[in-house]
């Protein structure tokens, strides 16, 4: 039998994942030491507390799991006699899947006949989740191994994410977005138009002065890179701006109609160490990213 | 005293008075201020305009009154800051270069001077202001001009010169809605008076002091700015005289505009005119030699004067503050913006400017200050923001005199503009002239609201004004007042229609108080809900509040 994976830098929270039937690995992040794996040590997620703190200064640390972590969430299942398929976040934004490699290289010295698939979503947040969620839908289909991975080679580069950010000294921190210009140094109100690329690194691609312009040209771009929107989600996801989600909602309804599959998700908190509070991102099926 | 004729001596000693007159009158031309508020400059600025001048009168130097007239000139072109002091440095290139090459001059010549200053400054302003420095030296040129008869002295001349500029600076207010709505005359004009008078008086032997309150650098030619390894960048600047021989040429058939194509061909700056059999020639070149040998076909030379401009650039290099520790690699586009307040300079920093001059409202950079700032950059082509409707003209100066880069100015005329235009500055993949499109654009979709404390009475745009009393306004618009200078702000804001944008900077003087800030923000993050408010400590001085809106 084949057992999905997935992360929570994708997004997914344990309700949905369920649904789908994915087994979540819990990425990390850390406060002044302190290292909590999200929904393993907490069960919700208060989004608006976490990016609530993040604006009164707390700059949180993320970081990998190391290979033994991987070992106890992968061996049960290969001691069932089962395989894995692992959706996971962007391979290119982080050094963990090392561990994972090294852990799954011992399993299978272990368990010799057990099979062990990735699929590189390219993407984190939203941009992850979309692809989880439509393979998740193929898999409940009854969808063998070769289909989905079939499906992945063209796929998975169709579903575009592009985001704002409110404060850059995020980004910053992280230095894990490339072409941010010097000219963008402190927030002053510029909003840095940010997306995945096909190789599963945040690129700058612009900049939009104040969150009204930056939301236009977001849905600008939604519309000029848009394919069969109407045949897949829109997820629209956010670090505690409800405001801006619900315009980014109107909006979409208003280009697209009432019919649009539109999902909202808090982006988790590891993940939105990096990007701040108050972004805004929206990931949809497109021509290309 | 009948004077009758004008040298390079007593040339000197006038624009030493003229310096010295309004180095003591400094401060009254800064208060002929349209606004109630301590932010006049124009005193400061044509003081530190003539007194360049000054200091380029060295000792040492050639005393016939056209090469007196020349280097008081050149230090006050580099010297000129904000619009009447580069108006005032254009009057003197004027003069000097009806002066130029002459031992003395008697009054007509000094009436035919003044007339080139005229129009010299006239050419300086793309749009002419009518009741400023401009209007009230036009009608004292014109009227004194008139009156040169054979019984006329320098003294009658100027006399007629300072009567007439007196009546015209009391016209101005006729002329210029502004003045008339503040009650007051035009500063330029004024500040023009005191130099005149300064200028008379040394004519009739009368010579004051020239009061500086400020430091002053004394220019030294420093020869080891040009050493056995630098490579000749700027040429030489090139100066003669040449006398047409009958020997060589037919001095009547001299066909000077051939000549003068010929000069454009090898060098740069070509300034050529005859005078009877004496050819006048200036010209930038880099082979010197070259045009002396071609020169001689035609006659001899009177004079020569050839002089090294790398010398001449570095003179500014030495005394600039942006010291480089060394030659930075050369970039494609350099940003220079003028501000003033250690936060609001540090926003510009942040937005990506390569260097922030120091000035504003109150303290405007000089044309050199501009020319040291592009000098350190070392880029192929300069974005100049000048952020104050009165250093354009200065940035415009700069721009003309600076050779070494392509400088647009992108007239920024607030500190509102400025942050607009440069905070959406892209310069990857783009054409000069999109880019500025694109910046003009930007600006126009700025607002800057200003409060500020009054420091007389007065009755403007319908709208009482007690001194002490905090105003808002905009441009040359008051929009409203109170005692409080949050309240003057909220009011500012309201009248502005702030609910229509999306991004409120506020930059906070230095006389805001933390709880003041904290109180704006709190009442502007209610009240402004769709917008980014962004609340700056900007230090700087006069302003208590700059409000922009976009």
């Amino acid at each position: 039998m084949l057992v999905l994976f997935t992360d929570t830098d994708t997004d997914i929270t344990p309700k949905v994942a369920k649904e789908f039937g994915y087994h979540l690995i819990s990425m990390p992040y850390s406060i002044d030491g302190v290292t909590t794996y999200p929904y393993e040590d907490f069960e919700e997620f208060d989004a608006h507390a976490f990016y609530d703190s993040l604006r009164g200064g707390i700059l949180p640390k993320t970081s990998g799991i190391s290979s033994e972590n991987y070992k106890k969430y992968f061996e049960p299942h290969f001691r069932n006699g089962d395989d894995i398929l692992y959706v996971h976040f962007s391979a290119a934004m982080t050094a963990t899947f090392e561990a994972m490699d090294i852990a799954v290289k011992e399993l299978k010295e272990k368990y010799p006949d057990r099979k062990f698939y990735t699929i590189d979503t390219k993407g984190i947040t939203i941009g992850s989740l979309n692809i989880v969620e439509e393979i998740g839908d193929l898999y409940k289909a009854g969808k063998t191994i070769d289909e989905i991975m079939e499906w992945s080679k063209t796929e998975v580069d169709k579903f575009a994410v592009y985001f704002f950010a409110d404060d850059l000294k995020f980004f910053k921190a992280s230095g894990r977005v490339s072409g941010l210009a010097g000219t963008m140094g402190t927030l002053l109100g510029i909003r840095p138009i940010i997306h995945m690329n096909s190789e599963g690194k945040m690129v700058n691609i612009g900049k939009e002065k104040g969150r009204a312009k930056a939301l236009s040209r977001l849905i600008s771009i939604v519309e000029e890179l848009q394919e069969d929107i109407d045949k897949h989600r829109v997820i629209v996801a956010h670090t505690d701006a409800p405001e801006l989600v619900n315009e980014a909602v109107k909006r979409l309804k208003e280009k697209f109609g009432d019919g649009l599959r539109i999902e909202i998700f808090d982006v988790n908190p590891t993940a939105g160490s990096h990007c701040g509070p108050s972004t805004v991102g929206i990931s949809f099926h497109a021509k290309h990213r | 005293m009948n004077t009758t004729t004008l040298d390079g001596i007593m040339f000197a000693n006038m624009i030493r008075g003229g310096a010295a007159s309004l180095s003591a009158k400094r401060q009254l031309v800064n208060d002929l201020n349209v606004f109630p508020i301590p932010d006049g400059d124009t005193g400061d600025n044509m003081f530190m305009t003539i007194d360049s001048g000054v200091a380029a009168l060295r000792p040492d130097m050639d005393t016939s009154l056209g090469s007196t007239a020349s280097a008081a000139a050149k230090g006050m072109l580099l010297g000129a800051r904000g619009n009447s002091g580069v108006i005032l440095s254009r009057i003197f290139a004027g003069i000097s270069r009806e002066l130029e090459g002459t031992e003395k001059a008697d009054v007509t010549l000094l009436g035919k001077a003044f007339e080139s200053g005229l129009s010299e400054a006239y050419s300086a302003v793309s749009v002419p202001v009518e009741g400023t420095i401009l209007t009230v030296f036009k009608d004292a040129v014109n009227y004194a001009g008139a009156r040169i008869n054979t019984g006329s002295t320098l003294e009658s001349y100027f006399e007629n010169f300072l009567k007439e500029l007196h009546r015209s600076l009391e016209r101005t207010p006729e002329l210029l809605e502004v003045l008339k709505k503040a009650g007051v005359v035009d500063s330029g004009g004024a500040g023009f008076i005191y130099i005149a008078e300064g200028m008379r008086n040394a004519l009739k032997g009368e010579v004051s002091d020239i009061i500086r309150d400020g430091t002053q650098s004394v220019k030294k030619i420093d020869f080891s700015a040009f050493d056995e390894n630098s490579e000749l960048e700027f040429g030489y600047c090139t100066e003669f005289l040449l006398r047409l021989q009958n020997s060589k040429c037919d001095p009547a058939a001299f066909d000077l505009e051939g000549f003068k194509n010929y000069l454009c061909s090898v060098g740069e700056s070509v300034v050529a005119f005859r005078e009877g059999t004496i050819i006048k020639v200036h010209v930038h070149t880099m082979r010197p030699g070259d045009i002396l040998s071609y020169c001689q076909q035609y006659g001899e030379f009177l004079t020569t004067k050839i002089e090294n401009m790398s010398l001449q650039h570095n003179e500014i290099y030495t005394e600039s503050k942006y010291e480089p520790d060394m030659k930075k690699p050369r970039k494609t586009y350099g940003i220079v913006s003028v501000a003033a307040g250690n936060g609001i300079k540090e926003v510009f920093t942040s937005l990506g400017c390569d260097a922030v001059v120091d000035g504003g409202q109150s303290m405007n950079p000089s044309t050199e200050d501009l020319i040291s700032a592009f000098r350190n950059i070392n880029a192929e082509k300069i974005l100049v923001y000048p952020n104050n409707g009165n250093i354009i003209l200065t940035a415009q100066q700069a721009a003309s005199l600076y050779k070494d880069a392509e400088v647009y100015i992108i007239p920024t005329k607030t500190i509102g503009e400025g942050y607009a235009a440069i905070s959406m500055l892209d310069t990857e993949n783009r054409d000069i002239s999109g880019i500025i499109d694109e910046q003009k654009e930007i600006i126009s979709g700025v607002v800057t609201g200003v409060v500020s404390k009054a420091v007389r009475d007065t009755k403007q745009d319908g709208i009482d004004v007690k001194k002490d009393d905090y105003i808002g306004f905009v441009g040359d618009c008051i929009y409203n007042t109170s005692a409080d200078k949050n309240t003057a702000l909220s009011g500012l804001a309201e009248k502005l229609e702030t609910n229509n944008y999306d991004i409120v900077l506020i930059i906070c003087g230095e006389n805001v108080t933390p709880d003041e800030a904290d109180e704006i923000n709190e009442l502007f993050t209610d009240k402004y809900s769709q917008a980014d408010i962004i609340m700056i400590d900007g230090q700087q001085p006069i302003y208590d509040y700059i409000l922009i809106l976009e």
